[in-house]
């Protein structure tokens, strides 16, 4: 009877923040472009004119037109066809950062957050001691030492990011774990494992889930980030940082290879900020008339 | 409240006064010049000024303005006295040098024997130098008198003077050197035409004129040079563009055009002494087979990835060595572009049905072109190969352990003799670190590069040298790639600017008009 009932006002709860969120503007279109990001990432194959790796030396440096419509680079290779298949790379690396980052450093706060005392000290300053050095700097080192590809890189941003949703999660477990109904699931019973899967977890989404949303954007930024300097994904898949750093030679001449590949950043983090944003405005309980 | 107020107005007219005194501070300072300096940009800040404990080009272009060298070797590779007025080889394992009187370094020591032999065996000790000075023999080296230096091998060098123009080779103070201790980078002390004044680590080495110089005739024109590293190479073109800097070394090929059409800049543009080229690991399966080795050689079209990614700078490649190093075979048939060609070696090899591979480079743009390049080429002969950027340090290493399948890297023959340009890179006692990456391995090749090594007649060193060149092209180590110029762009009132080939160019012919 009890479970029929949590379900029913988790429901009602997420309505409310999705009414909430179409009410956002912003939000709203930042939605539509990441919608249409895993849309041409799904459906690469079929959308891009051109394979990301179909060179031709003899028509390089081709200006955006009718046949090219974003121009071609300076190995003749079609510019929007990499960028579409190059959002299969920002969004994959994107994800799974986050995914890793969330996962454990979510499972570290909670931990942190619910035993507290040594436990919550020394994992605490673990992720102090992660925290003071700068997420790019971590990032730079650690796809040095494992050496420069596309797992890890998405291990690198992952683990850079890892003390943020660490902090997060006990910041919210704290909040929780003295509430009432955690203590009526302990006294009937409940080990800590339950406890902390089903009923902290789930109320400390929230915040979890605006982090996330953000994160995906500077996960996407530092993989582009690595890229530019060459500790990211390898030639010749078509990572927007990479493209942007191989253009910016010619960007005195050829404007369009370095620009459209910066734009293709630029507008996805964008959408997937501005989407963050409402989605912390429509979950922030504050707002609620 | 009172008290309060007054405190504030004070500290604003402490704020002030600070403002008024550092802005006066950097206008005196400037006044204080009074001719214009002459600001040179390369890539990067100089590692060290002591030759013996780097060899990287940034130091050694800083370097050559603050030491001098027994000998020269001008801008043709030509040698010419330098520190040494005259020489002579004793037996054919020793040479005789005799050095000029009077030369004074810059903490006022006058130059005597003892001073070269100090550096010459504390060059044999460093191990970034060794493969300069590596054939000198320490007990060879004798002080005859104050002006009188032998300096014997251990085995015959023919091309020991061409080692002792190396910047490498500049010769230090010994007194400088005893007492500086560990900091002596930090402030060197030559007898060249420029003694250091201020080096900002990682921003700018300024150098001032040095009045004592020993060459009265070729006395610096310029009081004042900065080296500014500017990191990026599109920026080193723009500031030369707004008058930022007066030399820009190293322009790439989009910004030559540019820089070449400018009204108020020039570009002075000289083959040098640079060859980069692709490598095979010769040691391991399939390119241990020499068929595999020529039809990658055929299958790729290495005339137009040159264009492609240099830009019509430089030139391609026809052998290991440029066409200004002595006895360089550029008659050297090239390969071509056959594709049949190469899908029949490939036949031939048993591999038709291709393999695949791994394509190893460093950070550096043109490099890595090529090398996508390449991968898209060499899927018509059904190689499948994947490219891999590395970290110059752990790139280096791993070449040097013969883990690499191909790699792509460049060579500089500083010496301008090809001993410097085929001994280390094809004579299988170099293999790995010592510069024989491919871990190439023919008998011939080693017997004539140390023939030509102790042989001091030119013509039987020439013949040897073209005959190894011949072998190495029809062996394909190497796909013969680029052969690099130096492009460095100058402002019109710059004077007096001559590239030189090895990239080290003497700032001190410099003058403004």
């Amino acid at each position: 009877m009890a479970d029929v009932k949590i379900v029913k006002k988790k429901r009602s709860q997420w309505m409310e923040v999705w009414r909430r969120l179409k009410q956002n503007k912003a939000a709203m279109i930042g939605l539509f472009i990441i919608g249409v990001l895993v849309f041409t990432a799904i459906f690469a194959d079929f959308i891009a004119p051109e394979g990301y790796d179909d060179q031709d030396l003899y028509r390089r440096f081709i200006p955006p037109g009718s046949k090219h419509i974003l121009g071609t680079d300076h190995l003749g290779r079609d510019i929007l066809s990499r960028i579409i298949y190059g959002s299969r790379i920002s969004l994959q690396v994107g994800f799974i950062a986050v995914g890793i980052a969330a996962v454990i450093g979510g499972t570290l706060g909670a931990v942190a957050g619910y035993y507290g005392k040594r436990l919550d000290n020394m994992i605490m300053r673990l992720m102090d001691i992660l925290l003071a050095i700068p997420s790019i700097l971590l990032a730079i080192s650690i796809v040095a030492a494992l050496g420069a590809n596309l797992v890890n890189v998405m291990i690198a941003v992952g683990i850079a990011s890892i003390p943020s949703y660490a902090r997060i999660v006990r910041a919210s477990v704290l909040t929780i774990k003295d509430q009432e109904f955690i203590e009526a699931a302990r006294a009937i019973g409940a080990d800590d494992f339950r406890i902390i899967i089903k009923h902290i977890i789930p109320n400390a989404m929230a915040p979890i889930i605006v982090q996330a949303t953000l994160g995906v954007a500077s996960a996407i930024l530092s993989a582009a980030g690595l890229s530019f300097i060459g500790l990211g994904i390898q030639p010749p898949n078509p990572e927007w940082g990479a493209m942007l750093s191989a253009g910016r030679y010619y960007i005195r001449d050829h404007w369009h290879i370095a620009t459209f590949p910066g734009l293709a950043i630029m507008i996805t983090i964008f959408g997937l900020n501005l989407f963050g944003d409402g989605l912390r405005d429509a979950l922030d309980p504050r707002l609620k008339n | 409240m009172l008290k309060k107020k007054s405190f504030i107005i004070l500290t604003s007219f402490l704020m002030i006064f600070t403002l008024m005194v550092t802005g006066c501070g950097g206008e005196s300072q400037d006044a204080a010049t009074e001719s214009q300096p002459l600001i040179v940009a390369q890539r990067s800040d100089a590692v060290v000024l002591d030759p013996h404990a780097n060899n990287d080009q940034a130091s050694s272009r800083v370097m050559r303005q603050i030491y001098s060298n027994l000998i020269n070797q001008n801008e043709s590779m030509e040698l010419e006295p330098g520190l040494a007025e005259s020489w002579e080889a004793i037996d054919e394992l020793t040479f005789e040098f005799n050095l000029r009187q009077g030369v004074k370094f810059h903490n006022g020591e006058e130059l005597t024997a003892n001073d070269v032999a100090f550096t010459l065996n504390r060059a044999l000790g460093s191990s970034h130098v060794s493969h300069i000075v590596g054939a000198i023999n320490p007990d060879g080296i004798v002080v005859v008198d104050p002006y009188t230096i032998r300096i014997a091998t251990h085995e015959p060098f023919a091309p020991l003077l061409a080692h002792l123009a190396h910047t490498a080779t500049g010769i230090l103070n010994e007194k400088a050197v005893t007492e500086a201790g560990e900091d002596y980078s930090q402030s060197p002390v030559g007898t060249g035409p420029y003694k250091l004044s201020n080096w900002l680590v990682g921003e700018t080495v300024e150098l001032v004129i040095f009045e004592d110089y020993y060459d009265e005739a070729n006395k610096a024109k310029i009081e004042k040079v900065v080296f500014k590293a500017i990191a990026e190479d599109g920026n080193r073109a723009i500031e030369l563009e707004t008058g930022g800097i007066d030399i820009a070394y190293d322009i790439i090929g989009t910004d030559v055009d540019r820089v070449a059409n400018h009204s108020d800049l020039a570009m002075v543009r000289d083959m040098n002494l640079s060859t980069t080229y692709v490598g095979f690991n010769a040691e391991k399966e399939p390119f241990n087979d020499v068929r595999v080795r020529q039809a990658i050689n055929y299958a790729v079209d290495m005339d137009l990835i040159v264009d492609v990614v240099y830009l019509g700078t430089g030139e391609p490649s026809r052998g290991p060595l440029g066409g200004n190093v002595w006895a360089s075979n550029q008659n050297l048939k090239p390969y071509g572009y056959d594709v049949e060609k190469a899908k029949e070696l490939m036949k031939e090899a048993g591999l038709e049905n291709g393999f695949k591979t791994k394509i190893w480079t460093n950070q550096n743009q043109q490099r890595i072109d090529i090398a996508e390049i390449l991968q898209n080429q060499l899927k018509d002969i059904n190689i499948e190969a994947e490219v891999s950027i590395m970290d110059w340090g752990a790139y280096l290493d791993a070449t040097a352990a013969g883990e690499h399948d191909m790699f792509i890297l460049g060579w500089v023959t500083v010496t301008g003799d090809p001993d410097y340009g085929l001994y280390p890179l094809f004579h299988s006692k170099t293999h790995g670190d010592g510069g024989n990456r491919t871990f190439y391995t023919n008998e011939r090749v080693n017997e004539l590069l140390d023939l030509a090594r102790v042989n001091v007649d030119p013509a039987i060193r020439e013949a040897a040298y073209i005959e190894v060149q011949e072998i190495v092209r029809d062996e394909a180590p190497w796909i013969f790639t680029w052969t690099g110029e130096e492009l460095t762009g100058i402002r019109d009132n710059v004077k007096g600017f001559k590239n030189h080939p090895a990239g080290h160019h003497k700032l001190w012919s410099v003058y403004f008009e």
